[in-house]
């Protein structure tokens, strides 16, 4: 079952990154989210833990239904162009993404060489996940782009977090949700005002600011 | 007393030159702002206030980081006063020079006490000095070079002295008085403290170095304070030469301490001390004059003045007697002190062997020189701006300055006899600091042999007394005006000046000062370099309607130092502008770049 979702959630990368579209984008990243909130529960239910229910149930909350909502209202709102404007195309960032892929498997071969295959399979996903974000966040053009690579990112973290050491202390774990909700309403604000501003939210063109 | 303050005499010879400059300044104040508004006049009082006070912690301080800390709040607190008068674009870019260089100089000032810091482990003075014994002796000239760029940046040493010329026109006249009187000084004593007290002279290089770097900046100073005609300009320049002289006699004081000579070395730091308290009191009076001045006429070019000793009574009286100082006229107190610094110069020549003997009696001749330089200067300077007739209709309108004005200024033009005929007592005073301050505290020279005589050794021939000077010359004026009364005609006539039958001589015939200083520029032209422009507009070819004809001289550092390094600075700053476009994705790609690399090195810690 564990590694049915670890399928999963590398399948949704893939799909982060081959997506064109923000809504796309929101949608694979609520796929990855609801796998990672799956694999919580799992873990959840093996472990009888009562934290990492309310850890499962707070990703359900926050990451599968909040934040997608919110970020969709935005990019409609925004009335931008539903395209995310790509440095560098599907095809070409698929094979990067699987470059990356094979970078993260090698690496925790590399350091975590005492553990089983299934572990190694786990850490190399979570780190696949969290590049996979800072590569949307240098090779796609808006600004709204940049919130959800953030928010891969993070969700790699996680993943990294709860396979290596079991976790984050409950009270940190809880403290970094209310961070990241709190920080993609900043964020979704700020990327409304650069809309209002500039008439368009792509960060490329930001440069053109500079004196 | 306590952990952090100790005062001691060097201390408390600080305080005085800050307390004796800084309440007739801040007197001037008073009438000087009168113009600006209320809340605005508040906040440069108290910035003001800052700025004397972190001078005042400064010199009591016994740890080198709150001397830092106060160093920096007098650059500071300075820069502000100096950007406060006018929120004129020229201001605005002096006060940016100010701040650049002296800020520069920081750098190297830290980066020195840091070095130092690394061998005592503490910021006490005591133990800095402990910790210096045991230093090696390349790292010790490095901090040396170091603490003579950072404080020479502050004082004003000549190819550190770019930010004078700037700062002190655009400065409030009360301020520039109290910088050029009280903040340049701050150097020496910093020098005095580090490299003398706590470094320790280790090398003879050490004090020829300083000696060389015043002796330049002395002939350099005053070679542009003749060209120029801005008069707060004029007087920067001229406290650039006397930086320069206080440093010569610094250095040779140094020379000495390595010598192991305690009595020259004494001497000579005597010189210097009380040509630094003298600088201060007569450097700021006219600077305060200089503000009067500008107040009455509102400009600072002394070309269009002229004429005002008629119109300002009390303020070219306080000028000039100021100028007389400053051109070290018997029995003034410019004199006492430029003639300890020779006699430090002539009797140590005396009792050191070969080339130093050459090298110090070249000094004297070229201190000399500046003094000479230096009086020529002030001729030039009181005559054009206050003799001869009004050169322009603000000069003709000017009128006296209001009391409290008047009051600073002839407050500190008091001193200038005081510390002159008095000096047979001030100098006991001073041997005690330079004795304790050169680290031979035993040593107490006297420098008074007899009935008010101020002689460099005691049984030496040369001496003089400031006090049978000053009545001899009383007897000379006073027999002159009994003769003139007796002799000569009661009657007094006014007519024209005599214009060999032209009639109609106005203002615009006078002697200027570039004129005035033209044989100056000629005789010095190869430092100069001046170049002229001139534009003739024609009618015909006889016949020419218009000529034009402007002289500039080349201002060499700034040329050949300064702009160089700064177009070599811009260069780079454009190049790297290539990697930092601006592009967010390009950022996060350094940050990616950064992390990657850190990782693959994790595995070498």
């Amino acid at each position: 079952m564990q590694i049915f979702t670890l399928f999963a959630i590398f399948l949704s990368v893939c799909l982060m990154a081959i997506a064109k579209r923000t809504q796309a984008l929101v949608i694979a990243f609520r796929i990855q989210s609801f796998f990672l909130f799956l694999m919580t529960l799992l873990l959840a239910i093996e472990d009888g833990n009562i934290d990492l229910y309310i850890i499962a149930g707070l990703l359900l909350v926050l990451k599968v239904v909040a934040i997608p909502i919110f970020l969709l209202r935005i990019s409609k709102r925004l009335k931008a162009s539903e395209n995310i404007g790509l440095f560098i195309n599907s095809q070409l960032s698929l094979i990067a993404l699987l470059v990356i892929m094979y970078i993260s498997w090698y690496f925790s071969k590399m350091i975590f060489a005492y553990d089983g295959a299934a572990q190694i399979a786990m850490i190399a996903a979570s780190l696949t996940t969290a590049l996979c974000g800072v590569f949307i966040m240098i090779f796609r053009m808006t600004a709204l782009t940049q919130i959800i690579g953030l928010l891969a990112v993070e969700n790699g973290l996680f993943l990294l977090a709860s396979t290596v050491s079991g976790g984050m202390p409950f009270i940190v774990e809880i403290a970094v949700f209310f961070d990241v909700f709190v920080s993609v309403i900043i964020m979704g604000i700020f990327v409304y005002r650069i809309n209002k501003l500039f008439t368009h939210i792509d960060v490329d063109k930001l440069t053109l600011l500079k004196g | 007393m306590n952990k952090w303050l100790t005062l001691d005499p060097l201390g408390i010879f600080f305080w005085v030159v800050i307390a004796i400059v800084s309440l007739p300044s801040a007197i001037f104040s008073i009438d000087y702002l009168k113009t600006s508004k209320i809340s605005k006049r508040l906040i440069m009082w108290l910035v003001l206030l800052v700025f004397v006070g972190s001078m005042t912690v400064l010199v009591v301080v016994n740890n080198a980081l709150l001397f830092l800390v106060f160093w920096e709040i007098m650059a500071f607190s300075s820069y502000f006063l100096v950007v406060s008068d006018t929120s004129h674009e020229k201001t605005v870019r002096a006060g940016t020079i100010y701040i650049t260089m002296t800020q520069l100089g920081t750098v190297f000032l830290t980066a020195g006490l840091l070095i130092i810091f690394k061998y005592s482990n503490s910021f006490d003075f005591w133990l800095m000095h402990r910790a210096c014994t045991g230093m090696p002796h390349h790292i010790k000239n490095l901090v040396f070079i170091l603490f003579l760029l950072g404080f020479g940046t502050k004082a004003g040493i000549v190819p550190l002295h770019l930010w004078l010329p700037y700062a002190h026109p655009a400065a409030p006249s009360h301020v520039s008085s109290i910088m050029s009187g009280v903040m340049i000084k701050m150097a020496v004593y910093g020098l005095l403290r580090f490299v003398f007290y706590i470094l320790g002279i280790d090398s003879l290089w050490w004090g020829v170095t300083i000696i060389i770097l015043g002796l330049i900046s002395s002939l350099v100073g005053i070679i542009y304070a003749l060209m120029d005609k801005d008069i707060k300009r004029l007087l920067a320049y001229s406290s650039i030469e006397n930086i320069g002289v206080i440093f010569m006699s610094l250095g040779l004081s140094a020379v000495f301490t390595r010598f192991q000579m305690p009595y020259f070395a004494v001497l000579a730091l005597i010189a210097c001390l009380y040509h630094l308290i003298n600088h201060a009191i007569f450097k700021s009076l006219l600077f305060l004059c200089a503000g009067s001045v500008y107040t009455a006429t509102s400009t600072k070019d002394i070309e269009k003045m002229g004429g005002l000793i008629k119109k300002m009574p009390y303020t070219s009286a306080c000028f000039l007697i100021g100028a007389m100082a400053i051109a070290a006229l018997p029995p003034l107190n410019g004199f006492v002190s430029e003639w300890l610094t020779l006699q430090a110069f002539f009797t140590g020549s005396a009792v050191v062997t070969n080339g130093y003997k050459l090298f110090f009696g070249m000094c004297a001749a070229m201190l000399a020189l500046t003094s000479a330089l230096a009086a020529a200067c002030f001729v030039k300077a009181f005559g054009i701006t206050f003799l001869a007739k009004p050169r322009s209709r603000h000069a003709e309108n000017a009128l006296e300055v209001p009391t409290l004005m008047r009051t600073g200024m002839i407050a500190l033009s008091c001193m200038i006899p005081v510390f002159g005929l008095g000096s047979i007592f001030i100098l006991p005073w001073l041997s005690g600091i330079a004795g304790y301050s050169s680290g031979f505290t035993p040593i107490h020279i006297t420098l008074s042999s007899g009935f008010s005589f101020v002689t460099a050794n005691p049984g030496a021939k040369f001496c003089f007394s400031p006090i049978a000077m000053f009545l001899i010359f009383s007897l000379i004026a006073i027999a002159a005006g009994f003769l003139y009364l007796c002799r000569g005609s009661k009657k007094e006539r006014s007519y024209n000046t005599w214009d060999c039958g032209y009639y109609t001589l106005g203002s615009r015939n006078e002697y200027t000062g570039t004129a005035f200083s033209k044989p100056f520029r000629l005789a010095f032209s190869f430092f100069l370099l001046p170049y002229r422009k001139t534009q003739k507009v024609r009618e015909s070819f006889y016949f020419v309607k218009t000529f034009s004809y402007e002289t500039y001289t080349t201002k060499v550092f700034k040329k050949y130092i300064y702009q160089p390094a700064l177009n070599a600075a811009y260069k780079i700053a454009f190049s790297m502008r290539r990697i930092q476009p601006g592009s967010i994705h390009l950022y996060l790609a350094y940050i990616v770049i950064t992390a990657v690399i850190l990782v693959a090195f994790m595995r070498k810690l």
